[in-house]
């Protein structure tokens, strides 16, 4: 068994197709390596080349220093590769986000993963495929962390046990995500125990233990020389404060592709996040597959290539969900709609959707193109249905799913005559009010297909739905119109608002993205100010069992996969150690840990924006 | 409704042309026979609420888009009975889409034919010298290779309706300056006209230098297109253009030493800007934090000073780096900047025997003695900070060719950090005694003269009364300033040469916030691209009569990206497309703002700098670009 896991995770390590590439390039450079060593014959070494080495410093962090010595731990501890030195320095070492409790030792072991292997034997039967597939990635990991190549090799055996409780492999709010985790080293062996409730536990363990490992290689090396380093003694202690920790991205505005969001989960999984909410249609564009309603995408994507298809999706919830991530799809109702929705006509439904891409938008609706669905048309409900239909067996179950319902503008309703004699009919008036009745009937009748749908595809209990903050959501308004053992409102109201108190006080479960902090898009536009990850990290929530969470917001009107990275990245990270850790607000503190993880997260494929010039990141506290 | 069938036969070759013929023909009966099953029982079941596909069609959607009142509106392709794309109805619809707009005479063809990349060759029917005609041939080369790079993203098969491509020739003749370099004096001006000859289009560019040359070829590239449908670049079938720009220098600034930057993103930077027609790479190589620059006048600098061995630029790299900015008619302009703004690369000279090079040096706390960690300012006192400073300066002129313009930096000098070490005197005139020495370094660098234009930063040196005491005759001054500072406009009515780089306008690294816990040292809000766009400093010039000020003689501005919080991976999308807006704006000087056209081409050139391997963040959402003039 064991021999088979550990022939499992080198075949994963091997068979990643970037692994080729990397091959390639190293052999390239070995061979200009040869060349010009060849051309060197005969020269004295280059006496003018820098190199540093690096202390740790009690109470500072890891210095340079231009000390001419080869390293030494004779005057402490001193060290060629900075990350190696941050992985032991300070209580907590290189992790993100910060466990609840650390002993680490300064010691440090050489490792090599094709010495590493992987102990299920405390593993449900139920849950090992799982944990086998959460033991790929972490190797993977490993192997990123020397660009796909661990060019020294060592022989230390290293045997991860990992023991999980439960058989149950759901990942919900309830999941225990838990876990201890302890490395000993003995005799030129390290055993690494990582103690779990739920698979999802192991998954944090296994993170836990890849941080603990360091690439030994200079910054900024001109070689190829990597080995990997690990701590050698390690007591850890972790669970999450607040169970939603979550990332949104839009992927209607500008579309996303497939390999963009997945590696985005790569680094939600990296910061320990669990919710990938995904916005995946909006007014703009419609890229997701519905196999029921395929005019969707016919008449919603912006190409035939900027469409997630069934099996893409299908795929991406099983690639989160080995990443300890849950993917909640967002198909934002009634507003929002209207690019996928403005086919109807052409097919005898009727309008399904009103003032889809009018002209003048700026008479209905906050942007463009408008669109809002038409909920006098009982088409529409009936396409919702397949919509929904599609969705539920594709999310895992018990799923959860997000309706929406942001931003109703009511012009637009009152524009269609179709909808104001509806509205007339059903004896609402065309009064704000009136509208809002119309807008709780939209929920009510789209909440009873969900449930429906939910049970046709074999969930026995009604799930709660996420719903964003809206006038709908006001606190005189809510508790008339909606249920709060079925609604979570993700509030994305600014800090200053009051509204996520007073629905704490009516008794919703609430999920926070408080738009002035959390949004990731704010400062490139309009009036909106940029909050760096000093200020995301600086906000803190209300500690209470209905604050299950917190989320940062990537919508995409500016941004596309070309500047994704760099906007969510490290500014997500910084939010993830809100939600896992909630620690002390000063940002200082945390810098050089999570300058640490910005590294792990471009070792990982991730072009992460920097915290600040590198000699600060080689000074550590001496840029405050 | 209209047949899914027919549009089909019209549209799906281009749309289902990845996949083989026999496949295509078997999906086009089937999705015929399918409409048509579908159409037919979706009228009898309308009441039928059962679960069932509502359709068997495809998933993917087909747009086209057809040119009406000007403007490019985008239909469902079974909607109509062109199928035309994006990019192809932009092309021959209303605007042009050149960027920069040249500022001369622009006419162009509605009408294009098919060409390929292999199709284009290069004839230089007039040359002034044998290194002008040679690099011709190169900056050919690599606009070809931008042509190709753009073909490669083609998807499938080139649609064979479409008639076989035609060749394109292009006749170059420059008459005019010898020297391939951009000089303050050449002459970027060129014209070019297309025209069909036979079964050939000839383009023929005419121009005064290598550069102008140049940018025509940047022109003609930007005539030729990618039709997705087709499968097949396009091209216009005529065009005339004559073009020059208003400001000859158009600078982008990229500091290397807050953050290093792996040689393929400067090569990549240079590129892009030769495709806005930019013109000067300012680099700003060296500060406090590192030197990244390994010189052989002086290789101790990059030893003590660099973050590490491959955070280097070797002599050979800055050669690469010039050889790719000559070829796109781009200046390298290195700032060393002194005698603040240095640190640790300085710290050698007492080991050496040379005294201290610099003092205060990564001394604590920073905040007394500089303005940003670490601290270091050049020893104006020792002799060997000035030889060292010719050798490095002769070696930088010497690497990049460039000696009619130079920049000896000299911003934010810390008063105290000198006042510490030589109390006897004003630490003002230190600076400018400093000032005066390194421009003799710099004279004798040159070969005994100095350069025509040598700039400084704005600081407070170029304020009264120590402007007065500059040589104006030589001196130029960058000023960063914000456009309200009294100051920033009296170095303009002193009548100095300036480069423009206002911090409230040009600053590409606002907007980001402290990097800082303890500061607040940040500028301001992100500068979108209309505010870079808009931004016309020039014309407020009051006239002299009132005021007796000289005339002011702006050469031209750069956009600055300052990199405390950006490195490699982050870079284009912070730069692009915001740095093509200050080049239109600096080419071109139009007096509209960022008008509906303008966001139109930008999009467009945009979408050039993504085919060319740049990653530019988006403009807005697609749908706005799929839907011209819509959004705005």
């Amino acid at each position: 068994m064991e021999d088979f896991i550990l022939l499992r995770a080198l075949e994963a390590v091997k068979t990643q197709v970037k692994m080729f590439g990397r091959w390639v390039v190293l052999s390239l450079v070995l061979l200009h390596l040869v060349l010009c060593n060849e051309e060197k014959t005969g020269d004295s070494p280059n006496v003018y080349e820098p190199s540093w080495v690096f202390k740790c410093v009690v109470d500072e962090g890891c210095q340079r220093s231009n000390s001419p010595q080869p390293a030494t731990n004779a005057s402490g501890l001193v060290f060629e590769s900075l990350e190696v030195c941050r992985t032991v320095c300070g209580r907590f070492g290189g992790l993100w986000p910060r466990p609840v409790t650390a002993a680490l030792s300064t010691q440090t072991v050489q490792i090599h993963p094709n010495y590493l292997r992987y102990d299920l034997i405390d593993v449900p039967v139920e849950a090992r495929e799982m944990v086998v597939q959460m033991t790929h990635v972490a190797s993977g990991n490993l192997v990123d962390e020397c660009d796909g190549n661990v060019t020294e090799l060592v022989d230390t055996r290293v045997v991860v046990y990992i023991t999980v409780k439960t058989a149950n492999t759901d990942l919900t709010w309830d999941t225990d995500e838990q876990y201890m985790l302890d490395v000993q080293t003995k005799d030129g062996s390290v055993a690494v125990h990582i103690v779990a409730e739920t698979v999802y536990g192991a998954r944090h363990g296994l993170e836990t233990f890849t941080q603990l490992v360091a690439p030994n290689k200079p910054p900024f090396s001109d070689n190829y020389k990597c080995s990997l380093r690990l701590v050698s003694g390690a007591k850890i202690r972790d669970r999450p404060v607040y169970k939603h920790r979550g990332l949104v991205l839009d992927t209607s505005r500008n579309f996303i592709p497939i390999d963009d969001i997945r590696r985005t989960i790569d680094g939600m999984a990296a910061s320990k996040m669990n919710v990938f909410h995904w916005h995946v249609t909006d007014s703009h564009s419609f890229p997701f597959e519905s196999t029921r309603v395929p005019q969707f995408t016919r008449y919603g994507a912006y190409s035939p290539y900027e469409i997630y298809t069934a099996e893409e999706v299908r795929e991406l919830i099983n690639y989160a969900k080995v990443r300890g991530v849950r993917v909640v799809v967002e198909i934002d109702a009634p507003a929002h709609s209207g690019n996928g929705w403005q086919w109807g006509k052409e097919y005898g439904f009727g309008d399904l959707a009103v003032c889809v891409n009018a002209k003048e938008w700026r008479r209905l609706c906050i942007q463009p193109p408008c669109g809002q669905l038409n909920p006098a048309n009982p088409e529409m409900y009936r396409v919702l249905r397949d919509l929904y239909r599609d969705i539920a067996e594709a999310l895992p179950k018990p799923a959860l799913f997000h309706m929406g319902g942001d931003e109703v503008f009511f012009g637009c309703w009152n524009a269609s005559e179709e909808i104001t004699s509806y509205m007339k009919e059903k004896g609402y008036d065309t009064t704000v009010e009136g509208f809002i009745k119309l807008w709780a009937e939209f929920h009510q009748k789209a909440l009873e297909i969900w449930d429906e749908e939910m049970i046709a595809a074999g969930t026995v209990n009604p799930q709660p739905v996420m719903l964003w903050s809206s006038e709908l959501t006001q606190a005189h308004r809510i508790s008339k119109y909606l249920n709060k053992e079925r609604y979570v409102i993700e509030v994305w109201e600014p800090i200053s608002s009051p509204l996520l108190t007073q629905l704490l006080r009516l008794g919703f479960r609430v999920v926070s993205v408080p738009k002035d902090i959390w949004y990731l898009d704010h400062g490139f536009w309009g009036t909106t100010k940029y909050s760096n990850w000093r200020r995301m990290y600086s906000h803190m929530l209300p500690r209470e069992p209905n604050v299950l969470g917190g989320e940062v917001a990537m919508w995409s009107e500016y941004v596309d996969a070309q500047a994704l990275d760099t906007r969510v990245w490290p500014r997500a990270a910084a939010v993830a150690e809100r939600l896992w850790a909630d620690p002390a607000p000063g940002a200082a503190a945390a810098e050089p840990r999570l300058q640490r993880h910005r590294l792990r997260l471009a070792a990982r494929g991730l072009r992460s924006d920097v915290l600040s010039p590198a000699w600060c990141a080689q000074h550590d506290s001496h840029c405050l | 409704m209209k047949s899914w069938g027919e549009s089909l036969g019209r549209g799906a070759s281009a749309h289902f042309s990845r996949v083989g013929w026999l496949r295509r023909a078997l999906l086009l009966l089937a999705a015929a026979a399918c409409t048509a099953a579908a159409l037919l029982y979706w009228r009898q079941q309308l009441d039928d609420r059962a679960h069932r596909p509502l359709h068997n069609l495809g998933i993917e959607p087909q747009w086209t888009w057809i040119c009406r009142n000007e403007r490019c509106e985008r239909l469902p392709a079974s909607e109509s009975t062109i199928l035309q794309s994006l990019p192809t109805c932009n092309m021959l619809c209303a605007s042009t889409q050149l960027w920069p707009q040249p500022t001369g005479p622009v006419s162009l063809a509605t009408a294009a034919v098919p060409v390929r990349a292999d199709g284009i060759s290069l004839k230089v029917t007039a040359s002034p010298s044998r290194e002008v005609t040679e690099h011709l041939n190169d900056a050919f080369a690599l606009m070809r290779d931008d042509i190709k790079s753009l073909e490669k993203t083609a998807d499938g098969k080139r649609r064979s309706d479409i008639g076989s491509p035609r060749d394109i020739l292009v006749r170059v003749a420059v008459n005019g300056s010898a020297d391939v370099r951009l000089r303050l004096d050449t002459d970027e001006s060129y014209k070019l006209s297309i025209r069909p000859n036979g079964y050939t289009l000839v383009a023929d560019i005419t121009a005064h230098s290598f550069c102008g040359a140049r940018h025509g070829f940047e022109t003609l590239s930007q005539l030729i297109w990618l039709d997705p449908y087709a499968s097949s670049l396009l091209a216009l079938e005529a065009a005339s253009v004559e073009d020059a720009p208003r400001f000859h220098y158009r600078g982008l600034l990229l500091d290397t030493a807050r953050n290093y930057f792996p040689v393929p993103e400067l090569l990549r930077t240079i590129d892009a800007m030769g495709a806005c027609k930019l013109n000067t790479f300012h680099w700003h190589a060296s500060d406090s934090q590192s030197f990244p620059l390994r010189l052989n006048s002086a290789p101790q600098l990059a030893q003590h000073g660099a973050y590490g061995p491959g955070a280097i630029y070797t002599p050979d790299d800055i050669r690469a780096i010039v050889r790719r900015a000559r070829l796109r008619g781009i200046r390298v302009l290195i700032e060393i900047d002194a005698p603040a703004h240095v640190g640790r690369a300085w710290a050698w000279g007492p080991a050496a025997g040379l005294g201290h090079l610099a003092h205060c040096i990564e001394v604590e706390p920073w905040s007394a003695f500089c303005g940003e960690p670490p601290c270091g300012q050049l020893n104006p006192r020792n002799p060997h900070v000035y030889d060292l400073l010719e050798r490095v300066y002769t070696e930088i002129i010497q690497l990049t060719g460039v000696d009619d313009i130079f920049h000896i930096g000299g911003d934010e000098v810390s008063e105290r950090c000198w006042t510490q070490h030589f109390n006897d005197t004003d630490p003002m005139d230190l600076w400018l005694d400093f000032t005066n020495r390194a421009m003799l370094a710099l004279n004798r660098a040159n070969g005994g003269k100095l350069p025509e234009l040598t700039l400084l930063w704005s600081s407070r040196l170029t304020r009264s009364p120590y402007l007065e005491r500059l040589d104006r005759k030589h001196i130029g001054i960058q000023v960063w300033g914000a456009s309200r500072w009294p100051e920033s406009r009296a170095v303009l009515d002193a009548g100095f040469r300036s480069i423009i780089s206002h911090v409230d306008a040009w600053y590409l690294d606002c907007g980001f916030g402290s990097w800082r816990d303890s500061s607040d040292g940040h500028c301001g809000p992100y500068r979108s691209w209309q505010q870079i766009y808009e931004h016309r400093p020039w014309t407020e010039e009051a006239p002299a009569a009132a005021t007796g000020a000289e005339p002011w003689r702006v050469e031209g501005g750069a956009a600055c990206q300052w990199t405390e919080q950006l490195a490699a991976g982050g870079l284009d999308a912070r730069v692009w497309p915001r740095a093509a807006a200050l080049a239109e704006r600096l080419w071109a000087d139009r007096a509209e703002g960022a008008a509906a056209d303008v966001y139109l081409r930008l999009d467009t050139q945009r979408a050039r700098l993504l085919a060319r391997g740049v990653r530019p963040a988006p403009l807005w959402p697609r749908w706005c670009s799929h839907n011209p003039h819509a959004c705005l």
